[in-house]
Order: structure tokens, then sequence, then C-alpha cells
């Protein structure tokens, strides 16, 4: 009987022919052996421009080209290899070393093997997409090599051999097939031109296999020990597995264990652990809170044992705590800096996970929990007892200078520093570094590698230093490398898409043209634009003109974005990622190129531009009789800034058409904007102030930090702008009903509001009513303080933080009745009017493109790429993303340039020997044990005020950070968690004398000013100081 | 119909003449032992070759061969599945340990780690058979019940198998494993298949392995995704001479035994059943309690002997005497199958006997009797 059995190692016929197995389990619970039948192959390229053979062999594309050859002729040498070498890294090696393979100093002519990558894929999905990234760019050099698919590189794993094991030999047999290879076939046959091909791997194992087979192999570490510039580049090894090695089992674990992984899965499955994503309080590094689905409110995780390695953003699986673990939140500011300052880098062993001084932090928390107090009732609280994945990135910061002082800089050897991250959030990360005292007063880059149970701190490393402490460039890379915005220029492949003619593009003066079919032409409108003043991506014009039946037409008109982005091509996929252009004080990061944000499809006044128009017929009244969407080209007659506007509306002389347009724009707004209002729409307040750069030098730098003034003409633009997009949100729903891109407020659930509520029945007396948004506008019209105008506003920015935030999403995602934009009052709602800047507009475009059934240049509507809903929820999820990080990058930005506009007048200021800081008006946001939060309308900036940063009448005087902080210790306060009103004294001395009462929604005198801290804690940083002046004013 | 009926019982009859069948019972009778169309000893076997592991998208596979040319191919999949568990099963405590005695008669009781009999399935396929004829159904569930009810209580070699074949395919309250186990008969069957197919099935249940289970106790399971990690379904030992093989729990083999007068004859061919006086399908297995072999279960089967035509006596043969008168004439002299003439064939009726019966256990179930043999012989055929 012939054995039916497929015998493949002992058949030579069948040499070509192997298998691979493993068990795969399915999502769905599923266990499943797979076995891979392979087919090896001969003709897989070396890919080295030194070899003659594989071209001949490579297999070649359907136009007979083969792929070019990636690794050099010449590759670069050491002081080892002076021939030149090509890298062979194992998985270890860039799990280790990614940000080394990326550095462009270093690491060039590197083959990934297949096997490498795949390892990879597993072990880390981060790295793998940077490692196909590095793959993709053509100048370093990155070949994969698909060497289990190569005869002579296949591996067949031994009887008892390991995975690791096997994969670490498959590594070595292809740094001796290259070795070989490279050898017979190399041009010219010299000897001395082959490249030496260097396996570089940490396993120890691996290593000495190595040298037995004579091949060459290196640890990371040796190698870049050879290279120039080593110091810096050795800093950017990952510690984690290094200091494992080095620290061996020691005895002290801080942290409780994670639960094993199928632990946490059956766990959360049956409904006894919890799956969210961790959010660290700002005001209180020790308490984290966590949104799971299980409950109405987040669940509170309170100090550093409970929180257990989880760092901010990170999606944690959490056990909720026993009842009489159940604490109030925090009513203290907890800073990480003030309370650590001490933590020597080096000095593990005396380490607690809850030091003394974190302990007695918590400890008051507890009594005040445990307390009288009936309305502070204790939340449940929770601890984290497992990691489902981990949302470590790269993280900005600085070296805190205190963690350096105990070596000094001695040289080049290596020491541990922390560095503090920009992000209040995120714990300080413990750094190993050979370059500690070059890099004090820089901003930085480090990643997290691991946070052990034995580590009190993440250990992390060095990626690369931006430039020195608050100069201009490193700070604002640092900001959108803190908020994820892609700066980097356009590629090629994106400018390619552009149309060749550049600037010169016209609209086609023919009508025969095809850029006219299913155009309409608007040009004979009265159409102008109103925006912001040097306003350059104009997306939006309007008009309005009589019509013979004594209605009005009124046109909208927009960028025609969608004509010059097509599906699907390098541009768009690129604008899809970015997401939205994202603008801070003196920079503007562009989603499209320059040429059609600014040129080309921004609708400049004088020229004609293609557009995409609404149109609505209306009565006198503004009810809309009828609404029209078309393609069209318009000529903007002008382009005003809202100010212009506004004066040419007022200018009673001016009787001109267009001034009639606009006139008649205005009256319509109003009466739009009056029926939104009384449908039920908010009037929300956000913290804005507008900063007018490119003021000149000797003025006051303050006086470019402007609070936003709002006139009838922004809130004109604004109002048929919403209009606009409810019309479009109606016509694409009514066509897709599964895909259309709409924009959703979701209702706030009123447990959110019960904290504001408490506060304003105890202080104002007052009652907010969210039963609806029209009840919740309307009640807030009513929180009025006739003493303190801004106090309407305060209220407003409060709740407004109290809300969700408003969401993109796709049709099929939601019920419709779950379409409702909250804010806004209106049923359903999309994005429709600012295409050059936010992508999701340019979607809606091309859904209402295909909805009015406009056939484009080539025939076709062009909807291909976002019929189907999987890839929009993408899209959706991450313009989502963007949208926010966009918004928190502008603000962040508006700081900063506060606090340097702030600078400057202090330096100005101290020249002519004057104290410091600026004199304004503040109010009190929030109430701590031991300090307020107090926001300041004029810069629209909120920062916390300390105890010692009152200022009494004993201490006028006393201005210096120093001299402040030495106050400290004197300072007492007396808090009433109820009545939300904190009493600051000097220590010894009576009630009355000297002390100072703040109560919440208080108005008081602030002094805002830069301060650099100096020595101790978080040295070099520069933060806006608030001192409180006094509150009877 | 009469495929039908002939496939219920022992094997198609092969169509032997009256006096053919009465030359072979002769000599299978023979008092000092059998004489056998084949030349082969009363318990000796036929030639057989086995190979494992022939199928590469299996938990467990095998291929026999007979030299007659019969073949069949088992593979054995496994699959998680989540465990129903009734609400009574729930509060188990509550009904204590009287309940517990027979978990067997009410599986609504079962104590955790007893399986369920219903997670081990068996499709036969028989070319020229519906899947629901009778000889497939009734192969099937011969075979898969001395599977699944081969029940130790593990206190002996290993505790990996407590519980059987059901224990093992238990990996906590919520999940098991479910095993299908389709037995396809490749060729005609010119015997009756169940030798063979339980062979193979051994031999498949054998080489069967499962991913290896990395979660611990009530969590979801969650296994090793290196399929070299995997485990036997049935554990084996790592050195052959360290523990003694007896001490292994291994699936159970159906033996066909056929007795013809006094003789016990093994793996009868065709031509043996047609002339038995009993067939009975024995199950065996080598257990972890005791150093023997236990036994499962017989079965008889009904021999097809029972089917033929009796012989005529040249005494009443009408075409030897030449007239029916006289044929009638001796019809009544001799109420003819009453008694039996040599050399004229006469089907068997009425029961077995005890003793043939225990005789015939004996031979199976002794120290170096036959069923050891086989599976030491099964045990020899390398698996992996």
């Amino acid at each position: 009987m012939k054995s039916l059995r497929r015998d493949l190692s002992s058949n030579p016929q069948a040499a070509n022919v192997t298998s691979k197995i493993f068990v795969r389990s399915t999502k769905s619970g599923k266990v499943q052996k797979i076995v891979r039948e392979l087919y090896l192959r001969q003709d897989i390229p070396c890919s080295s421009k030194i070899c003659s053979a594989c071209p001949t062999t490579a297999p070649a594309d359907a136009n007979g080209n083969i792929t070019p050859f990636v690794l050099s002729e010449h590759p670069a040498g050491t002081s080892a290899f002076p021939r030149g070498h090509y890298l062979v890294p194992d998985t270890n090696a860039l799990l280790n070393g990614m940000d080394l393979f990326e550095h462009t100093g270093a690491f060039y002519d590197v083959i990934i093997l297949q096997t490498v990558l795949e390892e990879l894929k597993n072990q880390s999905l981060p790295l793998y997409n940077r490692l196909l990234a590095l793959i993709k760019t053509d100048d370093k050099r990155f070949y994969l090599f698909f060497n289990e698919f190569r005869l002579e590189t296949h591996v067949r794993r031994g009887p008892d051999e390991s995975i690791n094991d096997r994969n670490d030999r498959a590594v070595r047999t292809v740094a001796k097939w290259y070795t070989e290879h490279l050898k017979t076939t190399a041009k010219g046959k010299k000897e001395k031109t082959i490249p030496t091909i260097v396996v570089i791997t940490d396993d120890k194992e691996n290593l000495r296999k190595a040298k037995q087979e004579g091949v060459t192999a290196l640890s990371l570490s040796d190698y870049v020990a050879g290279l120039e510039d080593s110091d810096r580049l050795l800093d950017m090894i990952n510690e984690s597995r290094e200091a494992r090695e080095a620290k061996g089992a020691r005895g002290e674990l801080f942290y409780p264990e994670y639960y094993s992984k199928s632990r946490l899965m059956t766990g959360v499955r049956a409904g006894n652990l919890h799956q969210g994503v961790f959010n660290v309080s700002p005001y209180n590094y020790l308490e984290g809170s966590i949104n799971v689905s299980a409950f109405d409110k987040p669940l509170l995780i309170l100090g550093r044992d409970n929180s257990n390695r989880a760092i901010s953003g990170d999606v944690v699986v959490i056990e909720v705590l026993p009842k009489d673990q159940w604490k109030t939140p925090s009513t203290k500011l907890v800073d990480e800096e003030a309370v650590t300052k001490n933590d020597n880098p080096d000095a593990e062993d005396s380490e607690a996970v809850v030091t003394e001084r974190e302990r007695k932090a918590l400890q008051e928390e507890v009594k005040k929990a445990h307390g009288t107090n009936s309305e502070g009732r204790p939340q449940p609280t929770a601890r984290v007892v497992g990691v489902m994945e981990r949302r470590w990135r790269q993280y900005v910061g600085h070296v805190d200078s205190g963690s350096t002082g105990a070596q000094d800089s001695s040289g080049r050897r290596q020491q541990n520093v922390f560095v503090l991250p920009m992000d209040k959030k995120v714990p300080k990360i413990r750094v190993r570094t050979r370059q500690a005292a070059d890099l004090l007063g820089q901003r930085i880059l480090v990643t997290i590698d691991a946070w052990d149970r034995d580590s009190r701190y993440p250990t992390g490393h060095f990626i690369r230093s931006l430039g020195e402490l608050e100069t201009k460039g490193a700070e604002t890379e640092a900001l959108l490398l803190e908020y994820d915005v892609q700066y980097k220029p356009f590629p090629k492949a994106v400018l390619d898409c552009l149309p060749s003619e550049g600037h010169d593009w016209r609209v086609p003066t023919s009508k025969e043209n095809i850029g006219w079919k299913g155009r309409r032409d608007l040009r004979d409108l009265l159409i102008c634009s109103i925006d912001p003043p040097g306003c350059q991506d104009i997306d939006d014009a309007l008009h309005a003109r009589p019509l013979p039946n004594g209605n009005f037409e009124v046109g909208v008109h927009i960028a025609d974005v969608s004509h010059f982005v097509k599906p699907n091509n390098a541009m768009d996929l690129e604008a899809s990622l970015r997401g939205t252009t994202v603008y801070l004080v003196d920079k503007r990061i562009d989603m499209l190129p320059h040429l059609l944000g600014t040129d080309l499809c921004s609708l400049k006044p004088y020229v004609e531009r293609y557009a995409f128009s609404v149109l609505w017929e209306m009565t006198p009244n503004a009810e809309v009789v009828s609404a029209d969407f078309t393609k069209s080209v318009i000529r903007s007659r002008e382009a005003f800034s809202y100010e212009k506007a506004q004066k040419r509306i007022d200018d009673p002389s001016a009787k001109d058409e267009l001034t009639e347009s606009m006139r008649t724009l205005l009256r319509f707004s109003k009466i739009l904007r009056q029926k939104r209002m009384d449908a039920g729409a908010l009037n929300l307040a956000s913290p804005e102030v507008r900063i007018e750069a490119d003021n000149d030098e000797v003025g006051d730098p303050l006086a470019d930090v402007k609070t936003k003034a709002m006139l009838e003409t922004n809130s004109l633009v604004e109002e048929f702008m919403l209009h606009a997009n409810i019309t479009v949100a109606t016509k694409i729903y009514s066509t897709f009903s599964q895909t259309a891109m709409l924009r959703r407020h979701a209702t706030p659930p009123p447990q959110n509001f019960e904290e504001l509520t408490n506060q304003l029945t105890k202080k104002r007396d007052m009652r907010i009513d969210v039963s609806s948004s029209r009840a919740l506008a309307d009640s807030l019209d009513r929180c009025v303080d006739e003493k303190n105008p801004f106090f309407n506003t305060l209220v407003r920015i409060l709740a407004t933080r109290c809300m969700t935030s408003a969401e993109y999403f796709c049709a099929g995602a939601h019920a419709e009745s779950e379409f409702r934009h909250y804010g806004l009052a209106s049923p359903i709602y999309t994005h429709f009017t600012s295409p050059i800047r936010r992508y999701a507009d340019l979607l809606v475009h091309r859904q209402l493109a295909s909805a009015i059934n406009y056939e484009g240049e080539d025939g076709r509507a062009v909807v291909e790429g976002v019929m189907t809903r999987n890839r929009l929820e993408d899209i959706c999820r991450n313009i989502n993303y963007r949208h926010r990080n966009a918004q928190f990058a502008g603000r962040a930005s508006i700081e900063y340039y506060v606090g340097q506009a702030l600078k400057a007048r202090g330096e100005k200021m101290a020249a002519t020997s004057m104290d410091g800081g600026i004199e304004e008006e503040g109010y009190v946001m929030r109430v701590f044990e031991n300090g307020v939060v107090v926001f300041v309308p004029r810069f629209g900036i909120e920062g916390v005020v300390r105890l010692e940063d009152f200022v009494l009448p004993t201490d006028a005087a006393l201005r210096t950070v120093a001299e402040r902080r030495e106050l400290v210790m004197r300072r007492q306060s007396d808090f009433d968690n109820e009545e939300y009103t904190l009493r600051v004294s000097n220590k010894g001395q009576s009630e009355t004398d000297g002390s100072m009462k703040v109560e919440l929604f208080e108005k008081v005198n602030v002094n805002v000013s830069s301060v650099k801290e100096e020595g101790g804690r978080g040295a070099g940083k520069r933060r806006v100081r608030i001192l409180i002046l006094g509150n009877n004013a | 119909m009469a495929a039908q009926r002939q496939a219920s019982s022992a094997s198609q009859t092969p169509l032997i003449s009256p006096a053919e069948l009465a030359y072979l019972y002769t000599s299978l009778s023979l008092p000092d032992g059998p004489i056998r169309p084949d030349g082969r000893s009363a318990t000796q076997f036929r030639p057989l070759t086995a190979e494992t592991d022939i199928l590469p998208g299996t938990n467990g596979s095998a291929r026999v061969g007979f030299a007659d040319g019969t073949q069949a191919i088992v593979g054995v999949k496994a699959e998680v599945e989540k465990t129903v568990v009734a609400a009574e099963a729930l509060n188990l405590s509550q009904h204590g340990a009287e309940d517990f005695a027979d978990t067997e008669g009410d599986e609504r009781h079962q104590s955790p780690s007893a399986g369920h009999g219903s997670w081990v399935q068996m499709s036969i396929e028989i070319p020229g058979f519906r899947d629901d004829d009778a000889l497939p159904v009734f192969l099937s569930e011969m075979m898969r019940e001395p599977l699944v009810e081969s029940v130790s209580d593990g206190h002996g070699g290993s505790d990996d198998m407590a519980g059987g074949l059901k224990g093992r395919l238990v990996i906590n309250k919520r999940w098991h494993w479910r095993l299908y186990i389709d037995v396809l008969l490749l060729s005609q069957p010119l015997s009756y298949p169940l030798p063979l197919l339980s062979l193979t099935t051994h031999l498949a249940l054998l080489s069967t392995k499962l991913p290896k289970l990395k979660s611990q106790g009530e969590e979801d399971p969650f296994f090793d995704d290196d399929w070299n990690a995997a485990e036997y379904l049935y554990p084996r030992s790592q050195l052959k001479s360290h523990l003694s093989p007896t001490q292994q729990v291994r699936p159970p083999v159906t033996l066909l035994v056929i007795s013809v007068g006094e003789n016990v004859v093994f793996d009868p061919n065709r031509e043996e059943i047609a002339v038995a006086d009993t067939v009975l399908a024995v199950s065996v297995t080598r257990d972890s309690d005791s150093d023997g072999l236990k036994l499962l279960s017989i079965r008889t089967v009904d021999p097809p002997s029972r089917l033929t035509q009796p012989g005529v006596p040249n005494s009443e043969n009408v075409a030897t005497l030449g007239s029916t008168a006289a044929a009638e004439e001796a019809l009544e002299m001799n109420p003819s199958t009453e008694e039996d003439i040599p050399g004229v064939w006469k089907p068997r009726r009425g029961g077995v006997k005890r003793r043939t019966i225990a005789k015939m256990l004996k031979l199976v179930l002794e120290k170096g009797g036959v069923g050891e043999e086989v599976l030491e012989g099964l045990e020899g055929v390398e698996v992996g």
C-alpha cells in the first residue's frame, strides 16, 4: 500500500513544497488548525545592486518591468566593516531599536526578513506599521526579503525546535545565503567590494550560534557603539529589555500583577470586569476616571496602586472595588511635580509605589469621604486589573533638572534622569541617557518602553531633541507632536495630483468645455464672501436677490473642492488622514496643498471659480419655499472682513445692489437665528481669544490678544452656513440612508449636570433645567448676575463642559432618532460648508453631487469609495479624532502665545524696574481644598492658584516664585465643600485678620505673569502664574 | 429490500451454495481446531497496513488497508463549544450525593468534570449506502458507544483521562471540545467492515492532538498557537519503557468474533461469517484502573447464515428420487430439519450456549490474549 502521507522532508521531489501549520483562534471562539502549503521559488531577488544574477530571474510585472533593486552598490561602512555592510536585524532588534532604524544618520541598506516582519506584527502592531512605512520610503533603502518563499532560505522547523530558535536560524540562514550569493554573483567578482552581511540580534544564544556558523552577528548596542555619534544613538535603544536583564529577579514588586489575558476576556464577557479608556484628572494626577458601558457615570480610580501602571489613554480592564472603599472625588489639587520632586531616578530600592507624601495626599481625601458631608456621597471606585491596549505614543517633555543633580555631568556616563512630559496626565518617565547634560533645557521627544511591576515609573528612551525650550520652532513642533498633527510637507505623490497648470488654472472660457458639464453659470450673481480678516482659504460666499414673485433667492456657494480632489488618489488619502486643517497662532497646517486651499478652490474675489451652490427661494419672512443644489461657476464681487461688511451695511449712504443684498441676508439671518433659538438651540460659550499676530515689536505684546468680538455679520455667515448644512444633510440622507456622512451632538445625560446644578443652587439659588435643550437654553438665559455681567458666560462655559462633544458618523451607525444635534436643536446636521479645511465636508460634497446626479467630467458620479459603510466609519473615527486634536492644538497654541506675550511684557517691564505681571479680572471656576481654578477672560486662560499665590496683606510685597514658595509652610486654609468657599490665612493669625475668602463664581482681581521655575522641581519650565490680589473690587 | 435486509445482518451474503456452506462449516468446526479457507489460525488476523496523520488538516487521522483491498480512512476534528448548563446543574450542591450516583442515567446531574456523550459525533460513509441506511447508522452507534462510555475514574495512572474520553473533552465548566469522527470506507464492504473501521478509528484517535490550553480554570479558553505544542487526546508516554503501556488509557477497539460449532474464530472473512453460529462484536479497551483489559460491550450481530437456504439431503432430493410422491413421502417420514445430516447444510437456529460466549470472551480478554495482542500491534504503529 502506497503511503498517502505527504512526508515532504524525505522526498527530494517535493523539496519546493512545504507546509506551515499553526492554530488559529478566531474572534467567535473557534479554534482551528490551519495548514498552509508553501511552494518555494527561486526567483525572489536579493535586490542588491551588486548582484548580476537576480535581475535576470526576478519576476516581472505585466509591463515586463522588474521592481527596482533597493540595496546600494556601495553601502556605508563602519570602522568594523570598511567594505560596507547590509544589516539583517532580528525581531528583537527591531522591537528594541525601531527609533534607531528610523534615524536618518545611520541604518541604511537593511534587509528585513518576512519572518521578522510577521513576528513583529504579532508582537506590536504600531511598530509593524512603522516598519512598513520605513520599507516604503526609498531613501532608507530597506528591503523586504521574502525569505520564507525562497527555496534556499526557507527553514524547516526541527522536531524539538522552538519557534524562536527556528526564526533565529532563519535569520542566520539568510545571512549565510546572502554572503554566498553575493560572492558568486557580484559584478566584476571583486571580493573586496562585497559588503558584509551583519546580523543584528540581542539573543545571546543566537550570537553564539552565529559565531559557530561563521555568520557576522552583533548585538544592537555593540553595533551602535561602533557608529559615529554613538552616545546619542545608544540612548534610542529601548530600555525595558536591558533593564530587566540587569535587574534580574529583584525582590520588591510595587504593583499588583495583571490578570491573564484569558481571565480578562472571560471577566469582560461575563460582566464582572469592565473595559474602558483610562483618563487622568487634569487637577490631580493620582485620580483617574474611566467610562464603561455598564454604568452611566464614570468610575473613579484613586492612587497609583489602583491605576496600576495604566497611562492616560490606555484601554484597560477594571474591577469595581467593594463599597467600603468608595470615595468622593478629590477636592485637592495634586501635582506630580510637587509631590514627587525629591525622587531619585537611580535609587530604586528605596522606592515605594505610594510614597509617604502621596499617601498623605490620599489620606486627606479619605477623610473627606468619611466626613459628615452629605452632598459629596462616596462614588464607586475601581482598580485596574489588566491592560487591553497600550496607547503609548511619543511624548514631548523636558528633563527634570533636579533628577540629574546627583551625578553632575561627569563625562559620558549613562545615568537615569526623569523626563517630565508636557502632558500632565502622563507620569514622569525614567530615561537612561549618556547625554543628560546636553539635554537639559531642551524640548525632547521620548517614548515609553515598559512599565514593570518593580518600577515606580515607566521606563522609556530618548528619541530626539526638538530644540531649546521656549524657542518658537521647538514649541510649535512639540505642540504638533503632542496632538498628533501630521505636519510634514506633502509628499510628491500628493503634489502630483494637483492640476498641472498650477496657479494659472482658470475656469475654461468655452462653455463647451467638459469642465462646464452639469454646471450652472452663476457668474452674473452679486456674490460676496465674508470672513475673518486676512483669510486666504475662502470656503464660502453668499448672495441674495429679489425674485419677480416677491420672494427672494438666497444662495450659499461653497468652494468646489471635490472637483480637484478625486476619490482615492494620493491627495484624497492624505487629506482623509489629516482630516482637518489645524490653525495655530502663527502657523496653519493645511489639509490640502497650498495651491488648492488658498488659490484654485478658494472663492477669491474678482475671479471665476467652481463652486457648489445651495439655492433657496425664501419668502420675505425667511420661510423656505424650495431648495436647489447645483454645481456652478461664480465670480465673487468682493471679499469682506466681518468688520468691513458690517461697516458697509451700517453705512446709510451705500445704496448699491451688493450692499442691499447683504442687508437682505442680514435680515434673513436674524429671522433664521430667532427660529433656531425658539427651537431650543443653545448659545454656548467657549473661552476663546484671538491672537492677531504680526504687530510691531515695539508695542505691548499683549495688545495682540483679543477676545473674539461677535459682530452681526459673524452671525450672518454662521446662520446661512448652518442652514445650508441642515438642508444638505436632509438631502444626502434621503439618498444615502445608510452611508450619508452626518454630524450629531448627543443629548447629554442629565447626571453630567449634577455638579453644576448643585453649585448654582448653593451659590446663586439658580436652577438649570436639563430636561431638553430648549429648557436648558432658557434656564441658561436666566442665569444672570446683576453685579457680575460675565457670570452668564461663565455658566455657559461650565455648562458646555458638561456636554458630550459633537461627532461625525455615518447614517447607518445610529437610529434616526439619534441623529439629533443637541446644541443646534436640529434633527439632522452635517458639515458641508468648509471643504477646504475639513475632510468631512469634502465627502459630503461627493455624496451631494451623486445625490443630484451630477456626472462630473468623466461622465460618472464620483461616489465610489464612499459607498461602503465600513470605510466611512473608519474615516469618521479618524476625523473625529483629528478634529478634537486640532481644537486642542489650537487652544494650546494660544495659551503658549499668551504665556510668551506675558513673558515679553514682563521682560520689558523688568527693564524699567517695574513689577512683572498684569492686573486683570478673573473668575473662580472651581474650588479645591488647597487652591482654586481661576479663569481670566481677557486672555482666555484658566489657571490653578495655590495657597501661596493668594496675596495677603502681610506678604503683598513678595512676588518672586521663590519668595512665594516660602509661604507655603505658613499657609493654612479652611475649605467648605458644601458652600464652595476657601478661606486662606497665615498660620497663627486670627481668622478675620489678614485672611482672604474666595468662593465659587466670584470675581477676583488677579495678577497674571509668566514665571520660570527655578531650582528644585521641574526647573526650567515656564508657566503662567496667577496671583489672587483680592476680591472686594 | 433485499439489500436492506442484508445490510442489517453481518454482511452481504456471498452467493455460496448450500453444499459449499456445509463444507465450510464442517472444516471450521473441526474439533481439533478450525481449518480456515485462507489457512490462518483461529486467532490470527489478516495482514494489514496502517499509517497515521495522513490528512494534514485534521486533528488526527489514520488509514488502514487489509490485504483483500478494503481500506478505510478516519479523520478526527475537534471544535471548541460552549457547554449548555441546565439551570438544575448550577445548583448541584443542593441535590447532594444521591443524584451524584447516577451520573450516567441522568444527564442533567453531571459532575463538573463529566462530559457528555453527545460531544462525540461519528459519521460513517460506506460506498453504496445512504447515510441513513441501517448499516452505517448501526455501525457508527456500535463504535461510538464504547468510545464515550469507556469511563475510568482516574485513580490509576493519569489524571488526564479522568472520566474517560468524555472527561478529556471538558475544558472547564463552561467550555468543552466537540469531536467529529468521520469514517470513510474507501472500498466496497467485502466483509463486514466493523473490525476495519474500528481499528482505523482507534489509530486516528491515538494520533489526535488538541491545541494546548493556555488559560486556566474557568476562564474562557485560550490556546497556544503553536501546533507543535498541541497535546495528544490520549496522552502518550514519553518514554516507552518508563510507563508500562498497560497503564495508559486507550481508545477502545471492537473485535469481531464468531463461533462455529465449538470453535472460536477471530477476524472472520466474508465466507466464514456466512456459516457462523454466532457473530459477536466485542469492544475492549485498556484502562488505567486495572492491569488487564476492560470489556466495554458485547453486541450480537445477526449471523447471515440464518438467511441461507438449507441444503437438501440426497434422500429427500426430488431430483435424485425421481418422483414428487416419493419426495413428499420422504418429507413426511423425516420431518427434516430436526437432526443434522452430515455434509448437508442447515441454517443455524436458536441461541448460543453460555459456554461458547464465555470462551469467546476469555480469548479476547485473557492476559496475552487476542485483545492485548491487537492493542499492542496498534500501539506499534508510529504516530505523529
